[in-house]
């Protein structure tokens, strides 16, 4: 074995990453342009932030909402005109949301790039939010909501940024829930596109087959008339310490033979200095298959079909997760088993050979991340938008493959949680609720709360 | 080599031009896509084996099969495969459908000898460790929990091919019956291994970062020590025919009901596949495709609309999943959804709407070969599907040539009202009936 990775130890092959040339328009609106081969394809992400984070409070999911009805009718075109438009065509325009962002996106090929960018401009700029359209969503969107209440894993997720992050705006799920959403009005989702979505402190990533001075020229005429929107860029609170550390959320499914389990702890922000040592712990004890969780967890005990750790590094500040579902018996066993590897690299931190493959697993597949128009458009955003800088890309995988062991295990002490943990599972809760009780306060909860 | 038809896209041209084919004396065929977009690899191995090739009692072990392809071999013992392919700058993964077991690894460039002596030693030395296979047995158990058991689309797929097939291998689920999965043997994978797993039953597929003459080299001396198998025993297709609409009713605690209807529809390799893959974007890709625009916008019957219409081996199906909010009527939306494929029977499709279909076929085609990996991937299933790459590349040219009438006709053959198969979910309150 030793052979094998001394056979493939040699300095790695240049990964240069994508380029990016930044331009503004007459109206204040940045544009990052990264021209690339060989396919007839072109993706454009407009980007503001204006996440779900700055929804106004009992209006939770505003900004998402707003996001739904973006292509539902815009600029004189019925929301029928504009799919027709785009789905003859093979493209596709989308408007979603995180945490964080408010995104606008469209994929189209080459050759109706012209046209769709036109329709593009009115979806991002003239939305109608028509009222019947307003009313049709709202319908919908419950309904998507409540069915989605019979998903274990997605219940589980659901439940876990309540219980992880309450007290901030994180600590509600981007589209928000019933209450806020039968409330919405046409106007706020006016008020909200015009005050916080504009060109002022937008950006626009321009990815795929475009030739740069023609491309500006084309977005001078379709977007150049845009006005409105902030001229400052918002900024989110901070996030505090955990408000329901030590507690346990017990979802009642009665039904179920697969209990979803989640443990939580503090985190940190997107960009941190550390980021590339604790990506590198981290996939040792639960990133790649080979990681420690995967091990102990699956293929030594075959208790799960799948376990996972990751820190969620969010614009204000972020999270520990662990991840898995086994069967009713095991639950009390898995978690044991998680939160004494989880101690285990706390305290000691990770063997030199896990850092050597942790460096290689991540460094070999990190281009692989940036092999599309649209993760490439991604990727860029991140740089920009979260202040990681131009040599981010470039620079990943060597600073991946410089991590030594001794960072890592720093790392995994200084951000690993040994306390104050929040823990969710959903499942039977007459079979769960005293084996549970150890970790904390159990608070038993019907779905529907979730609603 | 074919010369590409003058009418493939510059992009595809080039790709077709730069394919290298070779088949092994044992059997293996090897296909080989060089590209230094980016320095990383996708390495497939297709092996033209699955579910269907089971029979009651071992349902489930191709899948279960695939899971101990990661148990050890005689080179790399339990455990070292995952551990070499990471440390070496790769990761791995590999899936069972009804027709196929598809193994896939990517990697940075530098991996592919440590790559090829991974796979090469697993086809020609697996071992199943019993304690090991006991273990895997029980991760498969918690998949199908997670998967089926848990799921309601899941339950009510599982239902639907039982209802659809009475003699034919896709009646029963890839992941197979728990209590086939519980029980199937040692002996039952050792032989499943010897028949299936031979180098003349697989076919690689590499695209990526590599010289292709190095490649083919080291490709060759790893592989060509392993001994050809037996050709594998014939599938017998021994369906009867359908002859009157066949309904179930899934019960289970849910917020809302759903329906599944299906029908009967031809192999991959049939004219009728195109004609159908039309159809299926017509009624389903977009918001402006007919089920979605009628059944979700405009009726409001359903909160989701989809269409499954995935190629296979032999006579497949066709089906359209409807998604209701709480409270909905589940007859009103199977009449609603009727009323839609009664309209495209008697009033036919736009020659827009085709066109409409084929753009979208032709730009989600272009979009999978966007990577390293989707490129292997969808070369390899076209030729595990359809016989040759190089239809696949061809493939929106086929689909232009399909006319309305065609779509029509389709419609009116294979969508037959008596010759439906639907699965209703009906919502309970409680364990009333999971218990």
């Amino acid at each position: 074995m030793r052979a094998q990775r001394a056979a493939t130890g040699a300095a790695l092959r240049p990964f240069p990453g994508p380029s990016r040339q930044q331009v503004r328009l007459k109206n204040g609106l940045t544009v990052h342009l990264s021209p690339r081969g060989p396919l007839p394809l072109i993706a454009l992400r407009f980007v503001v932030r204006a996440g779900s984070a700055l929804d106004p409070q009992g209006r939770e999911g505003l900004a998402d909402f707003t996001a739904r009805l973006m292509r539902r009718g815009a600029g004189g075109l019925s929301a029928d005109a504009l799919n027709e438009a785009t789905d003859f065509v093979g493209a596709s325009i989308s408007a979603g949301v995180g945490e964080d962002l408010f995104v606008v996106s469209l994929q189209t090929p080459t050759r109706h790039f012209d046209q769709m960018l036109e329709l593009f401009a009115k979806v991002l700029t003239a939305p109608d939010f028509a009222q019947k359209e307003l009313e049709l969503a709202r319908r919908r969107t419950l309904a998507q909501l409540a069915n989605a209440l019979d998903d274990p894993s997605a219940l589980a997720d659901r439940a876990l940024v309540h219980q992880l992050y309450a007290g901030h705006p994180y600590g509600h799920e981007t589209y928000g829930g019933a209450r806020s959403l039968e409330r919405f009005e046409r106007a706020e989702l006016q008020a909200f596109h015009q005050g916080r979505v504009g060109p002022g402190i937008g950006h626009l990533f321009v990815v795929g087959d475009v030739e740069p001075d023609a491309v500006v020229k084309k977005l001078e005429g379709a977007l150049g008339g845009w006005r409105g929107g902030p001229d400052n860029e918002p900024v989110p609170l901070p996030l505090g310490p955990l408000q329901n550390a030590g507690t346990v959320l017990l979802v009642d499914k009665p039904d179920q033979t697969q209990a979803q389990v989640r443990i939580a702890g503090p985190g940190l922000r997107r960009g941190h200095p550390d980021h590339h040592a604790l990506q590198v712990m981290n996939s040792s004890l639960g990133g790649g298959f080979t990681s420690r969780l995967v091990r102990e967890i699956r293929v030594k005990r075959g208790l799960s079909y799948g376990a996972s750790s990751y820190f969620e590094m969010l614009q204000a500040g972020g999270s520990f997760q662990f991840s898995s579902f086994t069967k009713t018996a095991t639950v009390p066993q898995l978690i044991a088993l998680a939160l004494g590897e989880v101690a285990r690299m706390k305290a000691k931190g990770p063997t030199e050979l896990e850092v050597e493959t942790a460096r290689r697993y991540l460094a070999g597949l990190y281009p692989a991340r940036l092999e599309t128009n649209e993760a490439i458009a991604q990727g860029l955003t991140d740089v920009v938008l979260f202040g990681l800088g131009d040599r981010w890309i470039p620079t990943f995988r060597d600073r991946v493959m410089a991590v030594t062991r001794k960072e890592a295990a720093r790392v995994a002490a200084q951000w690993l949680p040994d306390a104050g943990l929040v823990m969710v599972v959903v499942g039977n809760a007459k079979a769960l609720e005293a084996p549970l009780a150890r970790y904390g306060k159990v608070t038993v909860v019907q779905p529907s709360l979730l609603a | 080599m074919a010369k590409p038809k003058p009418s493939l896209s510059p992009a595809l041209a080039a790709l077709s031009k730069s394919i290298r084919e070779a088949t092994l004396p044992n059997g293996l065929k090897v296909r080989l896509l060089p590209s230094s977009a980016v320095p990383t690899i996708s390495y497939y191995t297709f092996f033209k084996v699955g579910s269907r090739n089971e029979r009651p009692g071992i349902t489930g072990i191709s899948h279960l099969f695939e899971h101990m392809m990661f148990n050890g071999a005689k080179k790399y013992g339990p455990g070292e495969f995952d551990k070499v392919l990471e440390s070496a700058g790769g990761s791995s993964n590999a899936y069972t459908s009804n027709d196929l077991t598809v193994y896939h690894q990517d990697f940075m460039a530098e991996a592919l000898p440590t790559v090829i002596d991974l796979e090469s030693d697993r086809m020609r030395s697996l071992a199943v460790a019993p304690k090991l296979l006991e273990s895997e047995r029980q991760v498969v158990l918690e998949e199908r929990r997670l998967r089926v058991d848990n799921d309601q689309l899941g339950l009510m797929d599982e239902e639907l091919g039982a209802l659809m097939f009475k003699a034919h291998a896709y009646r029963w689920p890839v992941i197979g019956w728990q209590r086939d999965i519980e029980a199937i043997t040692r002996e039952d994978c050792l032989r499943y291994f010897r028949t299936f797993y031979a180098p003349n039953n697989a076919t690689l597929y590499v695209a990526g970062d590599f010289e292709p003459g190095d490649a083919l080299a080291r490709i060759k001396k790893a592989y060509s020590g392993i001994k050809p198998g037996p050709a594998a025993p014939p599938v017998l297709d021994a369906e009867p025919t359908q002859r009157g609409e066949r309904r179930a009713e899934v019960r289970y605690p849910a917020q809302a009901p759903a329906v599944m209807v299906s029908w009967r529809a031809p192999r991959s390799t049939e004219r009728d596949t195109l004609v159908l893959d039309v159809l299926q974007f017509i009624l389903s890709a977009g918001q402006s495709s007919r089920l979605t625009k009628a059944l979700i916008f405009e009726q409001e019957v359903a909160v989701s609309c989809g269409v499954d219409f995935s190629w296979r081996l032999d006579p497949a199906a066709f089906t359209v999943t409807l998604e209701l909010k709480p409270g909905g009527d589940a007859a009103a939306a199977e009449r609603a959804l009727t009323a839609q494929l009664d309209a495209v029977v008697s009033q036919g499709v736009t020659d827009r709407e085709v066109e409409k279909a084929t753009n979208n076929l032709a730009a989600s085609m272009l979009r999978e070969l966007a990577t390293n990996n989707g490129r292997a991937h969808s070369l390899g299933n076209w030729e595990a599907m359809l016989g040759d790459w190089r239809t696949g590349l061809n493939l929106a040219d086929a689909y232009r040539s399909v006319t309305r009438q065609q779509v029509q006709q389709a419609a009116a053959q294979y969508l037959r009202p008596e010759l439906r198969n639907v699965v209703t979910l009906v919502p309970t309150q409680s364990a009333e009936v999971a218990a």
